[in-house]
């Protein structure tokens, strides 16, 4: 245990080169953190324990985007290291979020920063193939761009995974026996990270125009969830009192509340286009009321004169 | 200057085509930002996508060519969902005026930017990603990949707007952004609202902690949980959120540092014994 090997520190390090320029173009969504879990817990041979990872460092940076330009935590080489870690040294995957995903994921901000510092160089260079009017170079120049942004992720997630292994293991072991209590901290932080990345999100989000759909949301789900887990609760109560109790009951379906939403959305969109249609309509008038007025006004003026 | 009184050069009268449009979207999906820097951010590749159709568009004249490079590689960052729109104005002003278009087209570009990087950021940088990521991040702890496909086919019908906005922009030309102005405030407004209720739908579902605190008086043992499920149900992690949400509000506050802040708190409390994992 506590050994990755060399062609899976290979393949991490080629994703996560190759995730940063997805983020920057096509946005296929496999720079997201539930697909770094995903791709990295097959890399190791266990996806169920790299999904839960990516999803839960996916719920820790909901809101966190990249809102013009600025660096933003690196979620997806945290669940790369935490995923790779959690199964190559046998950590709990709760444990790696907060112990290795979060603090990897800020550190990483650093080398994005240095990236997007370095590749003022080779944009330069365009400025001055310009000048010179070459066509070749502009383009050279402008793809080397690939270099500063896919080292920056490159080197670091490889360094880590090849000499990160021992430091890790002993963190393990420790973890699991003297600082239990930091263990459990740390597992229950991981459940409540994602209160950060809602409260990011609320930042962002028009919060006080929609404060009644907040409320609505919240209350419509806190209950129902409340009402299916209680029913499941009871059905599982059941079948072990009557085995003839057989009938299963699932729980909450998110797609459900996710569709009442919409519904509001769907009403508000057609409040707002009728009230633009309207306010079209008014300012039309009005502009020609005003365009008569302005005439009569030139005309008095004109007889001043 | 000499260039100056001269008559605006006209261009070579060159039309683009459905082979140049295609040509521009395969450069935008694939290699924009490529070139993203600090010092002037999109500028570079800006140019980059329109260099082949502006070096049609102005054929022989290669001066007036330079000027126009030298403006278009000047300071340009806006949503990277919208950025072929502006491409798409600009291009068909260009081929119609050529050189004499260089200020209207700088002008466009600074006023467009940042209309559309707000909109963009809000809603592909934020609440997609936002619904999706839920979705997909719902289904990954409970060890199901469906939710990463899922979210996967719903950017590949983003990259098909992607795609078709520059024809689009190309063909309305300036009076495209007057018009589509009052659809898409409505668009951003509907879409906000959906935000907004959805993540109150996850703070009652996601948001895994409890009090796990029992307090003992004399034989009688108080479960503190219990207690507040009575009052409402999810009410602790409706409390966390708030306060995470209020001290995200203070000043010399980073959402980096705010991650840090929870954990530590999180740690503290959970050795006290007063809050636990679900």
């Amino acid at each position: 245990m506590g050994s990755i090997a060399w062609w899976q520190i290979i393949l991490l390090t080629c994703y996560s080169m190759y995730q940063i320029m997805d983020e920057l173009t096509l946005q296929t969504s496999l720079s997201q953190p539930v697909w770094a879990g995903l791709i990295a817990g097959a890399i190791m041979g266990n996806m169920k324990a790299g999904l839960i990872i990516g999803g839960s460092l996916q719920l820790t940076v909901l809101g966190v985007g990249t809102f013009g330009g600025a660096s933003k935590i690196d979620a997806n080489s945290g669940t790369v290291l935490a995923t790779a870690f959690s199964i190559g040294a046998g950590m709990n995957p709760q444990t790696a979020v907060a112990a290795i995903g979060v603090p990897v994921a800020s550190l990483m901000i650093e080398t994005d920063i240095l990236a997007r510092f370095t590749n003022t160089y080779f944009q330069h260079r365009v400025d001055h193939m310009i000048d010179k009017l070459d066509f070749k170079g502009i383009e050279r120049n402008y793809l080397y761009g690939v270099i500063p942004w896919t080292l920056s992720r490159g080197i670091p997630v490889f360094l880590a995974l090849a000499f990160g292994g021992p430091f890790v293991n002993t963190a393990v072991k420790y973890l699991n026996t003297n600082l239990s209590w930091l263990n459990n901290g740390l597992q229950t932080a991981g459940g409540l990270l994602p209160a950060v990345g809602f409260a990011i999100l609320l930042r962002y989000l028009p919060v006080k125009k929609h404060i009644a759909y907040l409320i609505l949301g919240f209350m419509i789900t806190a209950l129902f969830s409340t009402l299916f887990t209680g029913l499941q609760t009871l059905g599982t109560g059941l079948t072990t009192v009557d085995s003839k109790f057989t009938t299963v009951f699932n729980s909450l379906p998110m797609l459900a509340i996710a569709l009442i939403g919409l519904a509001f959305a769907i009403l508000q969109y057609k409040r707002d286009i009728e009230k633009d249609k309207v306010a079209g309509a008014a300012a039309a008038t009005k502009e020609e009321v005003t365009e008569t007025s302005d005439e009569v006004e030139g005309e008095i003026n004109g007889d001043e004169d | 200057m000499a260039t100056k009184t001269d008559v605006p050069t006209p261009t070579s009268g060159y039309q683009l085509t459905d082979k140049d449009f295609r040509q521009i979207n395969i450069r935008n999906l694939f290699l924009f930002q490529w070139g993203w820097n600090y010092e002037k951010m999109q500028a570079s590749g800006y140019l980059y996508i329109m260099l082949p159709q502006l070096r049609k568009i102005y054929g022989d004249d290669r001066e007036g060519l330079k000027k126009v490079l030298k403006m278009q590689d000047q300071f340009f960052n806006t949503s990277n969902f919208f950025n072929t729109i502006i491409t798409g104005i600009d291009l068909a002003l260009e081929e119609k005026e050529g050189t004499a278009s260089i200020d209207t087209v700088a002008g466009l570009k600074a006023g467009l930017m940042g209309p559309f990087a707000a909109i963009g950021d809000s809603i592909f940088a934020a609440l997609i990603p936002a619904i999706m990521g839920a979705i997909a991040a719902n289904m990954a702890v409970q060890g199901n990949a469906v939710g990463c496909f899922l979210w996967m086919a719903v950017d590949f019908v983003i990259m098909w707007f992607r795609w078709i906005q520059l024809k689009f922009a190309y063909k309305q030309g300036v009076t495209l952004v007057t018009k589509m102005q009052g659809t898409l405030n409505a668009l951003t407004d509907a879409a906000t609202l959906l935000g907004v209720f959805i993540v109150g739908a996850l703070v009652a579902t996601l948001v895994n902690v409890k009090v796990i605190y029992v307090a003992h008086i004399g034989k009688m043992a108080i479960n503190f949980q219990d207690k507040i499920d009575m009052i409402l149900p999810k009410l602790v992690p409706a409390l966390v959120v708030g306060a995470i949400y209020w001290m995200l509000g203070r000043k010399r506050m980073t959402s980096t540092r705010a991650i840090f802040i929870v954990i530590i708190v999180t740690i503290a409390l959970s050795a006290l014994g007063i809050l636990g994992p679900q």
